[in-house]
């Protein structure tokens, strides 16, 4: 018998299990390759309708950077993709999905826009600061809710995060078609929020508001609760090995809850943010997309609250710059949407690619290993 | 009998896994008429040859040759075709489907036009005649009994034409009737120039059922004896494998020392919802190494976990120091001092995307003396990390790198190192060195006898019988949830606990003389 081959014989079999020791320049770099090639396959879409990408492109940043007011909205853009992206970033950090962004930023924006309407005599401070908690608790109970039937039950998450979305449309409609109408009866809409309740530019005569750099906080927050706090210690844990969390004392369901709760509580403020910030108002349809972005955005900068806020500059930069472009030529306005998700489809991509490498390579040693010891 | 020609020849089938090399250059014949036994531990390799041969995994290295000419099996499909079906430990049925539906699944070619059900029944009926194996084909297979299941599994793979069936671990969900039923349709099928390859780490079972045996372990082939050549205690032996080197260590006299973990009359339900221990008692005293052999799945991983508060207990009690902890959970178990290597240290034991440092710190995590207004002492974390790593010797390039880039002995040192460092009062060690190198094993061994020394109570699970052999004071025999004998070191004889391993007490095997 052989005895020195012991250590190679050890009981894993599943594949996650690689060592990734040597970091190579190409896998580090890959995110921005792969935003590039996705930029390369919308090319080719504008190339079939007919328009010559290098010149809609070039448009596009020169609109995206003209002026301050354009540069200004890129980061006003971004405000609440930031929020939704850690909404699902924070909660993928747990080995969760949080899909549900998009109900809980309703939420968050019905009962911002709720408190601003009814609390105009009071003074501003007051006024944002109320309407920025309850969006946030409103958000994060409203998640909370997932994680509960998740642990109790052990209910999809996916699927459950994913109803509410409905539950809370239907939510934000009827009040929006009842206790919530505007004066005048007309549309689903909400009156104009008074003053008191719009958070203050950031930056005069842009749109760019203090709920910039709200999103930024957060962002701050969410990084030290995951990697400085002993809470996000357990969150990291159950994420990355949820047998062994439990081995460890930690009451994993009860994590679940939290989780959802903190990752809601980011949803909700992308409600205020854009309440009180941006629309002044609630408007039934009202930016329909956000969750869905989040989600691109949280994946695009790898469920890292830095990425995160670079992707959210990125997808802001993106729609300002797009948006002029599709008002001034002939481009059909998809082609914003279908650049996002080609760019996205194809960072996506590139994780699967990088993880067959890894595993490729490792593979390689371990048989020229085995070779060597024959 | 074995047919002069063979039917099927593997040569050098090697199979790599990222890590592990599951199957090393493995040989081996199966003759027409024949029941071939693979036999060896969980993870010796066993499945993942079978699924090689059923075509679910593609062989690294190797050919495989049906009656002497050389096939490529891709999926299970080009298996059916040579004749090959296997029965899956965990069936593949399904269950909201009836059986006839379950077996003509995937047979029929047809799409739109309608399927003769009355054509397939009869197949299946002539099926059962022939072979014993009657089925109501019209049940819905959810709604029949495991054994039941069991034969649908057996009659699918025939209504295919098998002519070789694996059978992986086939026992292990039948009860004793079920199993002898089993038995004798095997005989049959054998009968008619068919083989069998049995898949199985029962020892009692390969000796009844079994021509031929080949024994696995570590993704080799260590032994390959007929029935009437092999006899148990050596085939325990094979399966088992090396002989350790065990340190020297004093003898102790514990007799006064107090009892520090006892257990009373445990009965705990396992996954299957049978009972996995079964009314078990025994106690471990200060400075004790109480080891527990055993054939692994007989209860020994349920046990630990009700120790340590993983899994529930159905009745009895679990007393820690005069203290109750029965039912108590994992983290109020592990704050009074009860430290657990588990057996799969990278699922349970470990979090291998985290540093060395943090899985250091693993079951701290709620210690209020590393942790301020909720915030983590980064300090105070890699300062423990630091004495731990020196005084376990854990070489690694920094305390900051991945627990996945460690070799093996390294991992299981920062496993045992936090668990002796959480355990002050009790250590239960499951398989702590499986997988390891030499060196490392000596370095766990030396480790446990250290903490033994310093007073703590040691519940040491394994299934290498030199170390239970080695390292234990006292050694109980687990069989079936149930300890069969609890024998001193000095009067244990290897033999006898051989054959308790195999569930085999002295009564019986009195009789079988």
């Amino acid at each position: 018998m052989k005895k020195n081959n012991r250590d190679e014989s050890i009981t894993v079999k599943s594949e996650l299990y690689v060592k990734v020791e040597d970091n190579n320049f190409l896998l580090n770099f890959l995110p921005v390759f792969s935003v590039l090639f996705g930029l390369l396959l919308s090319g080719l879409m504008m190339l079939l309708l007919g328009h010559n990408p290098l010149i809609v492109y070039s448009n596009m940043l020169n609109y995206a950077f003209r002026d301050i007011y354009n540069i200004a909205d890129i980061f006003a853009k971004a405000t609440p993709l930031i929020l939704t992206g850690l909404a699902f970033g924070f909660a993928f950090r747990a080995s969760l999905f949080n899909i549900g962004a998009q109900g809980q930023f309703y939420i968050g924006a019905v009962l911002a826009v709720g408190f601003a309407l009814k609390l105009s005599s009071f003074p501003m401070v007051l006024v944002l600061f109320i309407c920025f908690t309850m969006s946030l608790v409103g958000g994060s109970l409203w998640a909370a809710f997932i994680g509960y039937v998740k642990a109790r039950f052990n209910a999809n998450e996916f699927l459950v995060s994913m109803m509410l979305t409905y539950v809370a449309i239907a939510v934000m409609n009827f009040l929006l078609g009842g206790l919530l109408k505007e004066t005048k009866g007309e549309y689903p809409q909400t009156d104009v929020i008074p003053e008191s309740g719009w958070l203050p530019s950031l930056i005069p005569h842009t749109r760019l508001h203090w709920g910039f750099v709200l999103a930024l906080l957060v962002a701050l927050i969410a990084y030290l609760i995951l990697w400085k706090t002993s809470l996000g210690y357990k969150i990291r844990m159950v994420g990355f090995n949820r047998d062994a969390a439990r081995y460890a004392g930690i009451n994993v369901e009860k994590i679940f809850v939290i989780v959802f709760f903190i990752s809601g509580a980011f949803a909700g403020i992308a409600g205020f943010t854009e309440v009180n910030g941006m629309q002044h108002m609630l408007i039934e349809h009202f930016n329909p997309l956000i969750g869905a972005e989040g989600i691109g955005i949280a994946i695009l900068g790898g469920a890292h609250p830095l990425g995160i806020v670079l992707s959210a500059f990125l997808f802001g930069a993106l729609k300002v710059g797009g948006n002029l472009v599709v008002q001034t030529s002939r481009i059909p306005a998809s082609i914003i949407g279908i650049t996002e998700g080609l760019v996205i489809l194809s960072v996506i991509f590139s994780y699967f690619i990088r993880d067959k490498l890894i595993i490729l390579r490792s593979k390689k040693k371990l048989v020229s290993k085995e070779r060597k010891r024959l | 009998m074995k047919d002069n020609s063979d039917f099927i020849t593997l040569k050098n089938i090697t199979k790599y896994f990222p890590g592990t090399i599951a199957n090393d250059h493995i040989n081996f014949t199966l003759g027409r008429g024949e029941v071939l036994a693979l036999f060896g531990e969980n993870g010796a390799g066993k499945t993942t040859l079978m699924s090689i041969l059923y075509g679910l995994y593609q062989p690294d290295e190797g050919e495989i040759f049906i009656e002497g000419k050389r096939v490529k099996i891709r999926s299970p499909h080009d298996a059916m075709k040579y004749g090959v079906g296997m029965i899956h430990q965990h069936f593949t049925l399904v269950p909201v489907h009836t059986v006839v539906e379950n077996i003509i699944l995937g047979t029929e070619s047809a799409y739109l036009s309608n399927i003769n059900i009355k054509k397939r029944v009869k197949k299946i009926k002539e099926i059962g005649k022939k072979y014993g194996l009657e089925v109501d084909p019209f049940a819905f297979v959810g709604q029949l009994p495991v054994g039941m299941q069991q034969r649908v599994e057996i009659i699918k793979a025939l209504y295919r034409n098998a002519q070789i069936l694996i059978m992986d671990e086939p026992t292990s969900v039948l009860t004793s009737q079920e199993t002898e039923k089993l038995f004798h349709f095997i005989h049959d099928f054998k009968a008619k120039g068919h083989s069998v390859i049995f898949i199985s780490h029962k020892l009692n079972e390969v000796m009844e059922i079994a021509d031929r045996i080949n024994v696995l372990r570590d993704g080799k082939i260590v032994g390959d004896v007929s029935r009437n050549e092999a006899t148990e205690s050596q085939l325990t032996k094979m399966m088992i494998g090396r002989d350790l080197m065990i340190p020297e260590r004093n003898s102790t006299i514990f007799t006064n020392h107090k009892e520090m973990l006892k257990i009373e009359n445990l009965t705990i339900v396992g996954d299957r919802k049978s009972k996995a221990v079964d009314d078990l008692s025994f106690n471990i005293k200060e400075g004790e190494i109480f080891g527990i052999a055993g054939v692994s799945g007989n209860g020994q991983e349920e046990l630990a976990q009700a120790i340590c508060g993983l899994r529930k207990v159905k009745s009895g009690h679990i007393i820690l120091s005069d203290k109750e902890i029965t039912n108590k959970n994992a983290l109020s178990i592990i704050q009074q001092g009860v430290g657990y290597i588990p057996a799969d240290r990278h699922k349970e034991g470990l979090v291998l995307d985290m540093s060395i440092e943090e899985n250091l710190f693993l079951k701290n995590h709620s210690d209020s003396s590393f942790i301020n207004y909720g915030f983590l002492n980064q300090n105070k974390i890699q300062q423990k990390a630091k004495t731990l790593m020196k005084n376990f010797e854990i070489k690694a390039t920094s305390p900051t790198s991945k627990a996945m880039t460690l070799s093996g002995g390294n991992q299981q040192k920062v496993a045992v190192a936090r668990e002796v460092n959480i355990g002050s009062k009790v250590l239960v060690a499951v398989q702590p060195t499986r997988g390891l190198d030499l060196g490392a094993i000596d370095y766990v061994h030396k480790t446990l006898l250290k903490e033994k020394k310093e007073g703590k109570a040691i519940l040491l699970i394994s299934t290498e019988f030199s170390e239970i052999m080695g390292l234990s004071d006292r050694i109980g025999v687990i069989y079936r949830g149930k300890l069969l004998k609890i024998i001193s070191r000095e009067d244990a004889k290897v033999d006898e606990i051989g054959l308790l391993m195999a569930g085999i007490t002295e009564g019986q095997a009195n009789e079988k003389k």
